[in-house]
């Protein structure tokens, strides 16, 4: 089945690995959980010699476990998680994995927009069914959270604030009552949440001010605010991951040398700390330089190398790549870019072990040449 | 590697045979080839065997530790030893005695500022102790000092030793003791330490007592990673500390010497920190050693406190068998002063790299374990701070005989249960729901519910039968913690100030240096509690209550001495000659201790303190004629003047007189000049050392002038000021046997370039009247109307700007130059210069602003309407009906000197606007006894036409 989707969802994808953590586990699980929060736990950050399993759980999310901790644990409580974090933490990834483990299904998503309605979230009508029949329970649609809530899931809703304030308050009455009710029905006209439903939602650090949360609303979600990664081990241990996993996805057979990725890594942590000292945004790159920002630059170079290049990842290619997504604004970015190269690229490529370094900096100067 | 084949009898045998059956079974499956692992298990169990049979009782603890802590406050009480020995530098036992009058935290403290043997650039070396009551030490502390024939002995290496150990090439405050908290920060565990509470150690070196942590980051992070813990501290409180809290004695020190054998054998190979452990294990039982036979105590009566880490040593000296020698080096000629700081619970969490929070856990722990009873700890007479109720004390187990096998128990039971029991949990979600709200936070009895839940859920998440205060403090970030408010305390604090808070200590008054108690008995008019950790508002009305001056005169000496916001005056300032009326000030002596302390050990009081700073200032090789100026005002500012003032102003002289540059000309002038001021207005005779520096200062000048004039690296500003001290000086120096000559031959010497200066030099000349004020205009006139010169005008103008301080007679020129400038200069050369004008007057207001405003205010029309109707004084014709008529001269010797020299007064008539020429006086020159005495001693008429510039 995974093979007739571009990308699987991750009870899909994990199916097998997810049955047979089923089939062995004996823990308690809270309402109609299929696992219980200690595999989900397991699931999600792997497992070790030490749990004494029979066969190896790989990691999927890289990050301090007392979060995936926090969060199983809110799901087992009466409130709904919100993710919060800079854009490309992993916010979506570790909902997504979240809801595979407990409920199997994490498609059940809404993503909020400022065009978000209040029928996304709860329902809405088939008009050409209530036309011929009449309003009913089946000319209604329900949304993906009132299907979780009838089917006892995770409902997950994405980017919660970008949703205008009014959209977002519908979630208040479906959190703490746990029903929606159909006025347009006469009867059969509340639909109640199974035990098990709760909601995920995710929230970008970056955009909080354009819709803030209601009070009321902020009381029924337990926060979780996911930072981004600075540890440069978990950090090359997520890209390489994620990588590997999207090669998989396009077929490709490509190694990445060790060498590459730390001069990634340590490119994207030097410009981290350029822009923690920058004193207005026009000093600072547009770009978040998240994890996910590094693994699309990583993911960008090998397509390019195994398209139009001699199916090797070379240091050109990646300073080329690194350029062209960094660079969004002209000409601030490249400014930023160039001082960069000039600065810090150029003084590593002349240290003893600079070879690879030294390649890094033609390709970059080649692209900064290009767009500039 | 000691030998695995043999057998170990006695009671580890089972156990030791067990391990190395594991050992065995785990190489077995795993990769093969040489295998440390039986050789390490093995290690261990021996280890705990040597330390449970020495002779010498060895008591070991961790710091921080209430487990160790009730353990050694029970064994104390059955074993009542006669000699206590401690692993805490020796030299710190006389401060002990003093812990009585202090409320814990403190840090026992030794200080040293003057060097000997150590690179200067150490300076000042500074260690610190802390000592908190949930302690082990404390407990020895306390028996040892309370219980009469007890005798106390520190054993460990001198803090002179601490310094003697340390690396040369490394600076002492980022090497040494601190404990090795480092590697890379967790993800997202923002580490938040209380601010300035946490600084409170200053940039001392830290020691403690029984300091165990695995000594490589991999050993830990994998206990961290298996113990599914965040921070150390976590893990040692949930895997050692709740297990042992209420074991018995065997148990305990079983337990303890194996973990402390277990991170000593797993420590990386010929670590530099190890040898150091080493040395100091040799140099404690050599000690110990030592006093048993001077003092013949008997060695069961004895207890030998020392970390865990030491408890597991494996050198020569170990045992009071050995008798391997060591020798002992000898301390260097170091200086040390000792004293008590206060220190806090972050502030220990800080300099050893501990968990947010984990003492003030500790301290939790140890007070609920003391309330549950089972002991009654040991606490020093007058000890300030809460005391502990006194419980019964429960009968533990004697465990006296011979020595059993307690490990294989403790090793293979889990931890029992020993987490928050229900009721403590349920307050505690109460309280931190109300504390976040008086914080700021929409918390309600809905979050106290949601962190209670969140708790026992994330417990059973984590294999644990009960929530810690660890879990708890998840749960309550998770339920309550929506935003980050900059400025708002975040929830995770607030759990640490409801779990006890950071507890801040204070040295006793009795317990503080001499200077501290002085500056405190000296302040008590004020009427204030100057111990209170809050800012007080002090009130001086010094006319109204003339016995609170001696107050104001140390508030501002403190204020000298002391960081910035340790006293601060709202209202009032000292300057010289000023007598203040009221001041207010805002005091924060409490919080500010340290400072107090350690000024304690540069003197005996604060001005003593001051004094001897002053004198080190001035002596110092880099010093200047402006920093010793400064120090003399200093002194007459805080210490009265007198003979220190007069000591400081012979050092002024000197350093002037030694100088070669003339960068501070500006500040020295300035200083001076308001010394000069002063001394005038107080005193009948100026100071001796002021005269021999205003004479110096003028022939300095005067020798530096030409170089200074034509130096590109010497400002136009600092010849100004040097013009500036010679000529305002001037009187006073030839009345003290300058020559006036030196002066004029400097200025005739100077050839300056720069239009700047030669602007200057024209005022200097005019000054001097080498230069008439007539010469000088024309001069500008000429530079006016050459078009070559016009785009350099901006700069001469600056220099006359600079010449308003040293020659302000000048001032009406200056005006007029620069009026003729504004009128005649094209805009595309005056309006650059125009910023350089404004900022030149911003920074030397005080010196060239009045001059120039008075000058000008006189000058030009004060209302608007007769703006139109003016003509500038310069361009104004003379009016020629105004000529008065001319006075016929008389006739006598006067006239006929003036009609044989008419130069002068053509000269004078010329600067006066007044032509009336010269008309033949009745009676002719060369007559009379005047000119026949002229004619005879016709010397002094051609002087003095020499000196008005005729042949």
């Amino acid at each position: 089945m995974t093979d007739e989707m571009l990308r699987a969802p991750a009870e899909v994808k994990y199916a097998e690995e997810l049955d047979w953590l089923e089939s062995i586990d004996d823990g308690p699980k809270p309402f109609s959980w299929r696992l219980s929060p200690r595999m989900v736990r397991l699931f999600i950050l792997g497992s070790e010699r030490a749990d004494g399993l029979d066969r190896e759980i790989p990691q999927k999310w890289f990050g301090d476990r007392s979060f995936v901790e926090r969060s199983i644990v809110t799901l087992a409580s009466d409130r709904g998680l919100l993710l919060i974090g800079d854009p490309g933490t992993g916010k979506s990834w570790l909902a997504e994995l979240l809801s595979a483990a407990i409920c199997r299904n994490s498609t059940l998503v809404v993503q909020g927009t400022a065009g978000t309605t209040e029928d996304h979230i709860k329902y809405s009508w088939n008009v050409s069914m209530v036309i011929a029949k009449g309003q009913s329970r089946e000319s209604m649609i329900p949304s993906p959270i009132m299907t979780a809530m009838e089917q006892g899931m995770i409902g997950r809703f994405e980017e919660l604030t970008r949703s205008t304030s009014d959209v977002q308050d519908a979630l208040i009455s479906i959190l703490s009552e746990k029903y929606v009710s159909i006025p347009e029905l006469d009867d059969d006209n509340i639909v109640f949440a199974k035990p098990g439903f709760s909601i995920i939602a995710t929230a970008n650090s970056r955009d909080r001010g354009v819709n803030d949360l209601s009070s009321a609303l902020k009381r029924r979600f337990n926060f979780v605010r996911i930072p981004v990664v600075t540890n440069k081990r978990s950090e090359a241990e997520i890209v390489r991951f994620r990588t590997a996993e999207l090669m998989r996805r396009h077929r490709i057979e490509l190694e990445v040398p060790p060498t590459l990725l730390d001069i990634l890594l340590q490119s994207f942590a030097d410009l981290r700390a350029a822009a923690a000292s920058a004193t207005s945004d026009d000093e600072k790159l547009e770009s978040a330089l998240s994890t996910a920002e590094q693994i699309g630059v990583l993911e960008d170079a090998i397509l390019h190398s195994q398209f139009f290049g001699d199916r090797t990842l070379r240091a050109e290619t990646l300073a080329g790549s690194l350029v062209g997504s960094l660079a969004r604004r002209s000409p601030e970015d490249l400014a930023i870019l160039n001082k960069f190269w000039h600065g810090v690229i150029e003084p590593r490529s002349r240290e003893d072990d600079g070879a690879p370094w030294q390649a890094f900096l033609e390709g970059g100067r080649q692209a900064l040449g290009t767009l500039s | 590697m000691t030998e695995i084949e043999d057998t170990l009898p006695g009671p580890f045998g089972a156990l030791r045979s067990q391990l190395l059956d594991a050992a065995a079974a785990f190489a077995g499956e795993g990769t093969g080839g040489a295998d440390p692992v039986p050789g390490i298990l093995a290690g261990l169990v021996e280890d705990v065997d040597r330390a449970l049979r020495e002779e010498l009782e060895i008591f070991p603890v961790c710091h921080h530790s209430p487990a160790s802590a009730l353990a050694m406050a029970r064994r104390l009480r059955e074993k009542r030893p006669a000699v206590i020995y401690l692993e805490l530098c020796e030299d710190l036992r006389p401060l002990l005695d003093e812990l009585r009058n202090c409320r814990l935290p403190v840090a026992l403290q030794a200080f040293a500022t003057e060097l000997d043997g150590f690179p200067a650039e150490w300076s000042p070396l500074s260690v610190v102790a802390p000592v908190t009551e949930a302690s082990a030490e404390y407990q020895a502390i306390a028996y040892a000092l309370d219980t009469p024939g007890v005798e106390l002995v520190l054993v460990d290496r001198s803090t002179d030793h601490v310094f003697q150990w340390q690396p040369r090439d490394d600076s002492p405050a980022d090497g040494g003791e601190p404990a090795a908290g480092g590697g890379e920060p967790e993800d997202g565990v923002e580490s938040e330490t209380g601010g300035e509470d946490a600084a409170l150690h200053g940039d001392a070196v830290g020691i403690e007592i029984g300091d165990l942590r695995p000594r490589f980051a991999e050993l830990e992070a994998h206990l961290l990673h298996h113990g599914k813990v965040r921070h150390w501290s976590e893990w040692w409180d949930q895997y050692v500390e709740q297990p042992l809290t209420g074991a018995d004695y065997d148990t305990y020190r079983q337990v303890m010497v194996m973990i402390g054998s277990l991170f000593r054998r797993l420590r990386p190979e010929r670590d530099a920190r190890h040898d150091r452990d080493e040395d100091r294990e040799r140099y404690m039982w050599t000690r110990m050693r030592e006093h048993l036979a001077a003092s013949g105590a008997d060695p069961a009566r004895c207890l030998y406190v020392c970390g865990a880490f030491h408890a597991a040593s494996r050198v020569e000296q170990f045992g009071l068998r050995a008798d391997t020698p060591y020798e002992i080096t000898p301390r260097t000629a170091t200086r040390w002063q000792y004293g008590l700081i206060p220190s806090s619970h972050s502030a220990i969490e800080a300099q050893f790299g501990l968990a947010p929070g984990s003492v003030s856990i500790a301290a939790a722990t140890w007070a609920k374990a003391v309330k549950g009873g089972g002991v009654t700890p040991y606490r020093l007479k007058g000890q300030k701070g809460e005391k502990p109720k006194t419980v019964r004390t429960r009968r533990a187990p004697e465990p006296g005989g011979p020595v059993a096998d307690r490990l294989s128990g403790f090793l293979s039971r889990p931890p029992a249960p020993n987490g928050l029991d229900e009721d403590e949990l349920l307050g505690w979600c109460v309280d931190i729901v109300r504390l976040a709200r008086r914080n700021g936070y929409l918390a309600s009895t809905a979050d106290a519910i949601a962190v209670y839940e969140t708790s026992v859920l994330l417990a059973g998440l984590r294999g644990r039968g009960r929530p810690t205060p660890y879990d708890f403090q998840d749960a309550a970030v998770t339920c309550i913690e929506k935003d980050t408010v900059p400025g708002r305390r975040d929830v995770r604090r607030l759990c640490e100030i409801l779990l006890g808070g950071d507890r801040v200590g204070q040295v006793g008054y009795d317990s503080l240096p001499p200077l501290a108690r002085d500056v405190l008995d000296r302040l008590e008019p004020l009427g204030l509690d100057l111990t209170k950790r809050t800012i007080q508002r002090a009130l001086l009305d010094l006319d109204a209550s003339p016995e609170l001056r001696p107050c104001s005169d140390l508030l501002w000496v403190l204020r000298r001495l002391l960081p910035d916001n340790a006293v601060r005056p709202i209202m009032g300032s000292r300057r010289l000659g000023e007598r203040p009326i009221q001041e207010s000030w805002d005091l924060d002596l409490g919080r500010h201790q340290r400072s107090i302390v350690e000024l304690g050990y540069e003197g005996v009081t604060i001005e003593q303190v001051l004094e001897r700073r002053l004198r080190r200032t001035v002596a110092d090789p880099k010093a200047t004629a402006a920093v010793a100026l400064t120090a003399v005002e200093d002194a007459i500012l805080y210490l009265g003047g007198g003979r220190i003032a007069d000591d400081l102003g012979n050092r002024a002289v000197e350093l002037l007189a030694a100088e070669r540059t003339v960068d501070d000309a500006p500040d020295v002038l300035r200083r001076i000049r308001r010394l000069l001021a002063y001394y005038r207005t107080t005193q009948a005779t100026l100071p001796k050392w002021c005269e021999r520096f205003v004479t110096a200062g003028y022939a300095h000048y005067c020798t530096l002038l030409p170089t200074a004039f034509l130096d590109e690296d010497t400002g136009v500003r600092q010849v100004a000021a040097m013009l500036g001290f010679l000529f305002s000086m001037e009187s006073l120096a030839l009345s003290l046997g300058c020559d006036h000559s030196q002066l004029e031959l400097a200025v005739r010497q100077s050839h300056p370039e720069a239009p700047a200066r030669i602007a200057l030099l024209w005022a200097a000349r005019s000054q001097l009247g080498l230069l008439p004020v007539a010469e000088l205009r024309a001069r500008y006139d000429e530079l006016l109307a050459n078009p070559l010169v016009v785009p350099s005008i901006p700069l001469y103008l600056s220099g006359f700007v600079q010449a308003l301080e040293p020659v302000p007679s000048l001032a009406p020129v200056v005006v007029e130059v620069m009026s003729k400038a504004f009128a005649r200069l094209p805009d595309p050369v005056l309006l650059p210069w125009l910023p350089k004008l404004i900022t030149t007057l911003r920074d030397e207001a005080a010196e060239l602003v009045p001059v120039l405003v008075r000058e000008a205010g006189r000058m030009f029309p004060a209302s608007l309407p007769a703006v139109d109707a003016w003509v500038p004084p310069w361009s104004a014709r003379r009016p020629a009906a105004s000529v008065p008529a001319p006075v016929p001269a008389s006739a006598g010797a006067a006239a006929d000197l003036v009609a044989a020299h008419p130069a002068v007064c053509d000269a004078v008539a010329g600067l006066l606007g007044y032509d009336a020429g010269w008309r033949p006086a009745p009676g002719g020159a060369g007559h009379g006894p005047v000119a026949a005495l002229l004619a005879a001693h016709d010397g002094t008429a051609h002087a003095v036409a020499a000196l008005i510039g005729r042949p």
